[in-house]
């Protein structure tokens, strides 16, 4: 192989710059409330950093540079409601760093998915904040409006396209009669999965895992839809729906918490595929990534254990 | 012809890229310094005392370890000292040298060998000479090449390692443009000696003019010139021979055992020396390169130092880091005072750079997709790192070559190959630990048993001597029944008697 040349400070930076597009989309379907939530969600996850840092008498400034702190905060924060109440990404930023890294050890030892590790415990314990989000799009002054909650607010949120679908489902609705495509979510997607490709182009992540991660959900979709087509989302919503290619792209290809074998990062990615697509059919939550992602988690050191490529020279 | 290659391994271009590969003859240096210590084996002893005169080529110290083989005078001279000098390895430690102070005149003696008639020669006299001219792998590991063709009784195929064990090494590069006509020829005399059928000459693809040099001068139908990719680590003799004849020589076995021979290509040369130009290995091709001079190559006798032959590149005044064995592999050092040996293929001058600062793994798993043997080097270093060496055994530590291609593309600066060779050196400690608390309980056991023994013994004898002793009381008892009953007649009797007189 050839090397990348890049140091993991900047393969964190890279990383950062190939959300770009996924986050332009996102802030033209919902407005600043996006751009509001990525700086808070990046000035919290630096602050608490710095903190626990200091307390385990680290060198700071190392471990701020190193960028993997700003990145859970980007991460996390595009993953909430852009009208989220602005503690809430504050809140689980603090966990995420917290809990899901510094506790560990920092950077490298973290068993889960820091970001995904807040998303979690956000949604298990703010529901409501973590599933409304923006109907339109929302100027400046409006979103300050409705984050920091100088004004209560109600006529332009609504629930995620995902969220809306398995309701009207679970109450017997018919398929055929519900609005399930959202272009705005479908825009999105496409923005992280060409950020996505930019991140394989330049070799900062190998195709395994997001390969297999989209074939888990693709296969599952289909055998799903096999046995019953009309109470279950079509495949191509699978897809193109919620946080699948940010986690096939950037969530589940975080290295620390992934699997490091070729093959033990085709099943890791492969199972990740099929539990989203069961926790959105057959879960109560309506989004499935993070709990997907963070269950996988639990299995990689036995997915790596049982992996092991052949050594040379040995049978 | 190329069938499978290896998986793993990394591209590097030369970092110092020259356009003509000449060879510069270095003048002979006024002292030269010999270690006495190889690579493998036992220490040589001097045959030879301060003061004495000798001769360029001249047997100066040697031992009866079949591994090893003698130590020749490099140059003509008086020996000036036998002591403690430093050498080149990565321990910095001193050992035993001999110092030869040159009379200028290299003067050589009078050597045997078989000349260019050699097929009369037979194998064993051939592979003696080999070894009485000093010949080890010049490619950077140092094995000596008479125990590799002593094992080769079987052999089908010899293999002419010709790709460069480095990026940026150019030796063996210039030696192939150079002395095409000698290489060829000392790939004869080893068919010669091994009896293989054919010869491989592995070049690399960017060494155009060596290939296009060596197959200008092959005439010989059973010597085939093989073209393979630049990657590194296809020096390595297992992955080279895994990547030319598709054999995968075992974890622990001998490519012998395969019936393949592998000789590098100066030591094909040097073969040829010996062999048929009767002269000893004094002296080697060494690459001067780095970002602080104008690359070159230098013919030097052995034993000169860094010093003598670094002069000859056009260096800049600025400060140096050194380095010696390539980049990859090779060791940083202090000091350029050092003395060059048969291994030593390159010395590196370099600008001073701060060497950047390891950080946290990260399991980018790069590391994994480079290795050449199939090794997780991630998961060992985690091992490595907590000084689990049993779970280091586990993910195969032992079968790690130490090629540093994790260290190569590791985007956190980790010196991954330090964390393993410490930990095989503590596996080694343990191994050794164990071997002696072994010894010890087995002693210890081996006392507990012979003093239950003795116990049991003596407590069997006891109670056979008991047993004995209850028998002859049980018969003496019998007998003294019988006694009783004599007492008892003759006090019957006495009565008797004592009545029938009253």
């Amino acid at each position: 192989m050839h090397s990348t040349g890049l140091n993991t400070n900047q393969i964190m930076r890279q990383v950062i710059y190939a959300l770009i597009l996924g986050v332009s989309a996102s802030y033209i379907f919902f407005g600043w409330g996006v751009v509001i939530q990525i700086l808070l969600g990046v000035i919290s996850a630096l602050a608490v950093e710095s903190i626990f840092v200091a307390l385990r008498g680290r060198k700071v400034v190392e471990s701020i540079s190193d960028g993997s702190a700003v990145l859970t905060g980007i991460l996390l924060a595009i993953s909430i409601p852009a009208i989220a109440p602005w503690w809430v990404v504050v809140v689980g930023v603090a966990f995420a760093i917290i809990f899901g890294k510094q506790l560990y050890g920092g950077l490298g030892n973290n068993p889960f998915n820091p970001a995904m590790l807040g998303y979690a415990f956000l949604l298990i314990s703010y529901p409501l904040q973590m599933t409304t989000w923006p109907a339109d799009f929302l100027s400046f002054n409006q979103a300050i409006e409705v984050i920091f909650q100088l004004l209560y607010f109600d006529g332009l949120s609504g629930a995620t396209r995902l969220d809306d679908v398995k309701t009207s489902l679970s109450l017997g609705r018919e398929l055929t009669t519900l609005q399930i495509h959202s272009s705005a979510q479908a825009w999105i997607n496409a923005g992280f999965l060409i950020g996505g490709m930019y991140l394989l182009a330049r070799k900062i992540i190998s195709w395994h895992i997001p390969m297999a991660f989209l074939s888990g959900i693709l296969i599952m979709a289909v055998l799903i839809s096999m046995f019953d087509s009309q109470q279950h989302l079509p495949i191509q919503n699978h897809l193109m729906l919620g946080g699948t290619m940010l986690g096939a792209f950037f969530i589940a290809t975080d290295p620390i918490s992934a699997s490091t074998t070729p093959k033990g990062r085709l099943i890791y990615g492969f199972l990740i595929g099929v539990m989203i697509v069961i926790i959105r059919t057959f879960g109560g939550y309506p989004e499935g990534v993070a709990f997907a992602v963070l269950l996988l988690n639990m299995m990689v050191p036995l997915i790596d254990y049982y992996t092991q490529p052949k050594v040379f020279g040995r049978s | 012809m190329l069938s499978k290659g290896f998986s793993g391994g990394v591209i590097i271009d030369n970092p110092y890229p020259v356009d003509q590969v000449d060879i510069i003859q270095a003048p002979l240096p006024s002292r030269v310094v010999l270690p006495l210590q190889q690579r493998m084996g036992e220490e040589a002893k001097p045959c030879i005392e301060i003061g004495d005169k000798v001769l360029t080529g001249q047997i100066i110290a040697q031992t009866e370890d079949i591994f090893c083989v003698p130590i020749h005078a490099s140059i003509s001279g008086t020996v000036v000292s036998i002591d403690q000098q430093l050498i080149p390895h990565k321990s910095g430690l001193k050992s035993n040298c001999i110092t030869i102070e040159s009379d200028g005149q290299d003067e050589w003696i009078d050597t045997q060998g078989c000349g260019s008639d050699f097929l009369h020669c037979d194998r064993q006299t051939m592979i003696d000479y080999i070894q009485q001219s000093g010949i080890v792998g010049l490619g950077g590991a140092g094995f000596p090449s008479h125990a590799k063709l002593h094992k080769a009784l079987d052999c089908h195929t010899l293999i002419i390692n010709g790709t460069e064990c480095e990026p940026g090494v150019m030796c063996d590069d210039a030696l192939m443009q150079n002395y095409p006509r000698e290489v060829i020829r000392g790939v004869e005399i080893l068919l010669h000696i091994t009896g293989a059928q054919k010869a491989i000459i592995a070049i690399e693809d960017d060494k155009q003019e060596a290939y296009q040099s060596l197959l200008m001068f092959n005439h010989n139908s059973r010597i085939e010139l093989v073209q393979i990719p630049t990657k590194y680590t296809s020096g390595a003799e297992k992955l080279l021979i895994k990547a030319l004849l598709d054999i995968e020589i075992s974890s622990g076995g001998f490519a012998a055992d395969k019936g393949v021979v592998c000789q590098n290509v100066s030591s094909t040369k040097a073969i040829y020396d010996a062999v048929i130009e009767k002269r000893p290995l004094v002296s080697r091709i060494v690459t001067v390169s780095g970002n602080a001079l104008a690359p070159i190559n230098v013919e030097v006798r052995l034993g000169a130092s860094f010093d003598h032959i670094i002069s000859l590149a056009k260096v800049n005044n600025k400060e140096h880091d050194y380095r010696m064995g390539g980049m990859m592999m090779g060791v940083d050092i202090e000091s350029t005072s050092l003395p060059i040996c048969k291994i030593t293929n390159c010395i590196f001058v370099n600008n001073k750079t701060i060497k950047p600062q390891p950080k946290e793994c990260i399991r980018c798993g790069n590391c994994n997709i480079a290795c050449p043997v199939g090794l997780l080097p991630q998961q060992l270093y985690w091992h490595a790192k907590s000084e689990n060496i049993d779970k280091c055994m586990n993910y195969n530590l032992m079968d790690c070559i130490e090629c540093a291609c994790c260290n190569y593309v590791c985007p956190s600066d980790i010196d991954l190959v330090n964390y393993f060779s410490f930990a095989k050196a503590l596996h080694k400690k343990q191994t050794l630990d164990q071997h002696r608390i072994d010894i010890a309980r087995e002693r210890f056991e081996f006392r507990e048993h012979r003093l239950e023994r003795n116990k049991r013994e003596r407590s069997e004898m006891m109670a056979a001597k008991k047993k004995a002793l209850k028998e002859k009381m049980a018969k003496d008892k019998d007998k003294g029944n019988t006694q009783k009953d004599k007492i008892a007649q003759a006090m019957a009797r006495i009565k008797k008697t004592k009545e029938d007189n009253a």
